[in-house]
Order: structure tokens, then C-alpha cells, then sequence
């Protein structure tokens, strides 16, 4: 029951999802590697918790195909795919214990009791909640019972886990407890996992490819770090992280806040631009300045506060400096 | 201010609407207890006498288990169909679903007279006349839309994630029935339960139509007894038929408030 997956590599080939004349999903590929912690990223209406549903089986395929492992299963139902699934709002069972909850699905499976109370306690300690083991879900705190989901859905050794925006609904500081709780399980379990969020710290942080979509499409893929340097395009640049968008010679440039420098102004040789310092704003361990440079575009620019003391203010005339290979080439669109 | 007067107000006249609706059934509570030996009100002197007659006259118990068959085996055809098509309902759930809703709603709708003489007419060449079978499945029909309402009640609170967490776990769609949608809608299904029993229990206006010398049912018995004579042990049987429908509404209560507190915690 327990021993490593043997399999889990995940093809989506040309996959249409059409409600009515509206497609939801619109002609996507995808690779998903064996153990890799793939994340979708896309604001809401982008198709992605689609994708993840046809996936999970809970949605049919209009068009193309999936495959576990190069085999189809565009046809097999939901209950026989033996995908785990941490739900949006996590979807416990309230009348049973966190015991019966992570066993259930062992227990449908008509495996020897003894296997599933050592199987079970094996979950309840790679999620640390050995002293709820009989407690209700509605006794768990919101981190609990995501933990509780999470062990229900690995219990019975799946070969790929389906996360629909497992951490929605718990607050920010415990968010970024629980991210770290969960690359740790996935490290240790080694199972494929597909993450929907449109949180882009999430995203960031904890995959190993990210899937940026919008309207029903593919925007890019890549390693946070590529998407993150090397966006393609302005909705790419703009939607993992910030980014102001320069044009030069019919060019768009992409340049992250935090690549800019910012002199005062004395006609530096190498200033690219310069403008006024329109608002200066305090967040501890930064400050954002908003400057209208003269060119009358608005360049946001973020400062190390510990490593630039000098005070700006508003109205300061300043250069903006920047290497050539802070600001990146975006194709149209 | 004025609105507190007018909240005390609502309040008073709450209380005494209640009373103007509950006394009429408790009259028959004193009126049982007379040593008399007609309908009447005590005065001064109080006696058990109907209560034995009740509990001793072959008629009366003969009655009492009869209604009880009944309304036991009404209750539960009667939940069993009701809460099937509440869940097939909410599966479906289209347009064309609540259609059919509506019309399944119909029996609670239509005036009992008129249900009444449709048995009448299609239990004579089914046999059915005068039978246990023919009661049992009059009252059933007429109950039935009574629990497709709580438990289609229950189902609209229920999260339908619920259902696809465990399909994703691989239950097939009869084990998520029983392990997972029928535990979540359980207080439904009592309420509906109750209240069928209830229906049966205490239903006359059907039963005068389609019964007549082999089933004679409690309400009927009285009914035969306000009208041919004016024996207080009507007034006695009367008590035990509240008594018996405030117990079985207790119980469901306790039942269901349970089922919501181990849900809860």
C-alpha cells in the first residue's frame, strides 16, 4: 500500500472544455512530470479549477485527451481513477471522526481493518494531529482540518494529488505555515501534486513549474525563477509579481520594481530616465516610490530601506538607473 | 418606544393565538376524566373509568393496534419513497426536475375530499377497499410528498463536494448513499418520517371512504363514537392519541437535535 508510486506522469493533449458555446478550456497541453509539484496560477475565469475537474474526473472532456502515465483516461469514472483531491473549503465528512474521515477511502476499499488503523496512523503523523485522531472536524481549527483533508487524500498512496486552493480559506500568517507544512509532505511522499491557486506568493514559493493561464489558455510555463525573470508577455509580468512596462524603440520592456536604482538627480551619465518623486510609502523592510518620470509614464520603483538611508521625498527630482539586463523583451499581447 | 410597545404587544397576542389554537385539544384532557357517563365536564369528582374501558374493550385496542400498523408501515414506505426522490430530484436538479416536484406535491395540495373519492373509485377494481393494504398505501401516497419536503430541505444544506470528495475516494454511488449523503440528511428523514406517521395516525377523511367493517382504525372508532353516542372514552382516546404524537415528536426532536450536535462538534 504504501510503497513509493511507481507511476504518475500526467498528459493533457489538446483539451477543450465547452459549456454551451462558451469554452472554458480552450485547446491545452500539458506534461506533468512524475512527482513534480505543478501549480496553475490564473485569476478566476482562466479555467483553471476546469482543467483540475476534468482531471479529477468530475467533468467531462470535450474535446482531447488525459492520460495517466500515457494511458487514456478520458472514460474512467471519477471513483476509479485513484487520484487524491484536497478540496476548495476541504469537504470533510462532519458526521465521522478524523480516524474515519482519512480511512475512508481504505475502508470503501474493503481493506483489512488492522491495515487501515496502521495506515491511517501513519497519516495521522505525517500531519501531526495524532491527538485528534477521534475528534469531529467541526473540533479542528481551519489548519487542522486542511491538514485532515491532506491525509485523507494521500491515505491511500495515489499516484497524483489534486489541490483546488487548499489554503483559501485560512488566514495569511497561517497560509504561510501551512505552504511550508506542505512542500515538506510533498518532499517526503513523492507524489505528483497539481495545484489550482490564484494566490502568486503561493505559487511562487512552492511548485516546481508554474502554469500561468487566462481564458481558458496557456500563457507559460516554467520554474517560478523563469517565470518570475523571463516573463513573456505584460499579463505574465503583471500577474506574478509587479512590473513596470517601458517602451523603447516600439519595444515593451518588462522591469521589476526592485531592479530600479534611484539617484538624486545630478544629470547622471547612465540615468535611462528621470522624473519627480510623486509619493514615497513605508512598508518596513522596503519603501515604494511612485515617480512620474519626464517621458510622463509612472515608474514604480522599490528600495532596500536598510541599504539606501537617504530620505526622499516628495517632489525630489530624481534619475532612474537600471543594467540592460534587468529589463526584459515582452512579445505582444 | 412605540416599537416596544407593539414587540410586547406581538408577544401577548402570540401567546394568546397559541392558547386559542391548543385549548380545543386539551379540553378533551378534563372532559376524559369524567365519572359521568356521557361527554361532559367534570365537576369536583374525577375518575379513570373511561381510561379502563379504553384499555380493556377489545374494540378500542383493536383499534389502537390497527391505526398503529398502519401509520408504522405508512411512515415507513412512506420515507423510504419520499427521501429516494428527494435525492433523485436533487441529483437531476433542471428545470424538468422541478416539474416534477411540484407535481409529485400535488396529494399535499389537493382538498382530502376529492383524494378521498379517487382512492374510493380505483381501490374497487384493485380489491383494495377495506383492506390494510389499501390504507397503508393511501395514507403512503398522501405522506409521501410530506418527507420529499424535509428531507429536499436537509439536501439543500447538504455540500455537494461532499458527494465528489467521496467518489474521488472511490466509494461507488450506492456507499456514498448510505456513508455520506443519508447520514448528512438524517434529521430530514426523521422529521419526515414523524410527520408521516402523524398523517396516518390521526387521518380521517381517506380512511371513512376506503374502510369500512375489517379495518376500523382509532380515528374512525372515534369518530363512530362522537356520533352514535357520546362516550367519554372518545375523550380518553383522545388524550392517548395526543399523548402518543407528542411522544413520537419528542422523540424526533431529541433524535434530530442529536444527530445536528454530534455534526456539530
Amino acid at each position: 500500500m504504501a510503497e513509493p508510486n511507481q507511476t504518475g506522469s500526467l498528459q493533457v493533449r489538446n483539451v477543450s472544455k465547452l459549456f454551451g458555446t462558451f469554452k472554458a478550456v480552450n485547446d491545452i497541453s500539458l506534461d506533468i512530470r512524475k512527482g513534480e509539484f505543478l501549480t496553475l496560477l490564473g485569476p478566476s475565469g482562466s479555467g483553471k479549477t476546469t482543467l483540475l475537474m476534468m482531471i479529477a474526473g468530475f467533468l467531462d472532456i470535450s474535446e482531447g485527451d488525459i492520460a495517466l502515465d500515457e494511458a487514456s483516461i478520458a472514460n474512467v469514472p471519477a471513483e476509479k481513477r485513484n487520484f487524491g483531491m484536497v478540496f476548495q473549503g476541504y469537504a470533510l465528512f462532519p458526521h465521522m471522526t478524523v480516524r474515519d474521515n482519512i480511512g475512508y477511502a481504505l475502508s470503501v476499499r474493503k481493506r483489512p481493518a488492522a491495515e487501515i488503523t496502521a495506515r491511517v496512523d501513519e497519516m495521522l503523523e505525517l500531519v501531526q494531529l495524532q491527538e485528534f485522531a477521534d475528534r469531529k472536524p467541526a473540533q479542528l481549527s481551519g489548519g487542522q482540518q486542511q491538514r485532515v483533508a491532506l491525509a485523507r487524500a494521500l491515505c491511500f498512496a495515489p499516484p497524483v494529488l489534486l489541490l483546488d486552493e487548499p489554503l483559501g480559506a485560512l488566514d495569511k500568517k497561517l497560509r504561510v505555515e501551512v505552504q511550508e507544512q506542505l512542500k515538506d509532505i510533498h518532499r517526503r511522499v513523492g507524489t505528483t501534486f497539481i495545484y489550482v491557486t490564484h494566490d502568486q506568493e503561493e505559487a511562487l514559493s512552492m511548485s516546481d513549474r508554474i502554469v500561468i493561464m487566462r481564458d481558458g489558455a496557456i500563457e507559460q510555463v516554467g520554474t517560478p525563477k523563469e517565470l518570475y525573470e523571463r516573463p513573456i508577455n505584460q499579463f505574465t509580468a503583471g500577474f506574478l509579481g509587479k512590473s513596470n512596462f517601458i517602451q523603447h524603440n516600439g519595444k515593451t520592456f518588462a522591469l521589476r520594481p526592485e531592479k530600479i536604482d534611484l539617484r538624486a538627480s545630478a544629470s547622471h551619465p547612465d540615468a535611462r530616465l528621470s522624473g519627480t518623486v510623486r509619493s514615497v510609502t513605508y512598508f518596513g523592510s522596503m519603501q515604494r516610490v511612485i515617480v512620474d518620470a519626464s517621458d510622463g509614464t509612472e515608474i514604480e520603483v522599490d528600495i532596500d530601506v536598510w541599504r539606501n538611508s537617504e530620505t526622499l521625498r516628495e517632489g525630489d527630482a530624481v534619475d532612474l538607473l537600471w543594467t540592460d539586463d534587468a529589463a526584459v523583451e515582452l512579445q505582444m499581447g | 418606544m412605540t416599537s416596544g410597545l407593539f414587540s410586547k404587544f406581538n408577544r401577548v397576542g402570540a401567546w394568546v393565538l397559541l392558547l386559542f389554537l391548543v385549548t380545543p385539544a386539551l379540553i378533551a384532557i378534563p372532559v376524559s376524566l369524567t365519572p359521568k357517563r356521557f361527554l361532559s365536564m367534570p365537576k369536583g369528582e374525577f375518575s379513570l373509568r373511561h381510561f379502563e374501558k379504553l384499555f380493556t374493550s377489545e374494540e378500542w385496542l383493536s383499534s389502537f393496534f390497527q391505526s398503529g400498523v398502519i401509520a408504522v408501515s405508512t411512515s415507513a414506505l412512506a420515507t423510504v419513497l419520499g427521501t429516494l426522490c428527494a435525492i433523485g430530484l436533487w441529483r437531476v436538479s433542471s428545470r424538468y426536475s422541478e416539474l416534477v416536484r411540484a407535481f409529485l406535491l400535488l396529494p399535499l395540495i389537493i382538498p382530502q375530499i376529492i383524494s378521498a373519492m379517487a382512492f374510493y373509485r380505483l381501490w374497487i377494481p384493485l380489491g383494495l377497499l377495506d383492506s390494510y393494504a389499501g390504507l397503508i398505501l393511501a395514507h403512503t401516497i398522501l405522506a409521501a410528498p410530506m418527507v420529499l419536503i424535509t428531507v429536499s430541505a436537509s439536501l439543500a444544506t447538504f455540500d455537494p463536494k461532499l458527494e465528489q470528495a467521496s467518489k474521488n475516494l472511490g466509494a461507488s454511488n450506492w456507499t456514498t448513499m448510505r456513508r455520506v449523503i443519508l447520514p448528512s440528511i438524517k434529521p430530514g428523514v426523521f422529521a419526515g418520517a414523524l410527520f408521516a406517521f402523524i398523517l396516518s395516525w390521526d387521518e380521517i377523511v381517506v380512511t371513512l371512504f376506503i374502510s369500512k367493517f375489517s379495518v376500523y382504525t382509532l380515528p374512525r372508532r372515534m369518530w363512530n363514537g362522537i356520533r352514535e353516542n357520546t362516550d367519554p372514552t372518545v375523550a380518553a382516546a383522545a388524550v392517548v392519541l395526543i399523548a402518543i404524537t407528542v411522544i413520537a415528536f419528542v422523540i424526533t426532536s431529541i433524535m434530530s437535535r442529536r444527530s445536528a450536535k454530534s455534526q456539530a462538534q
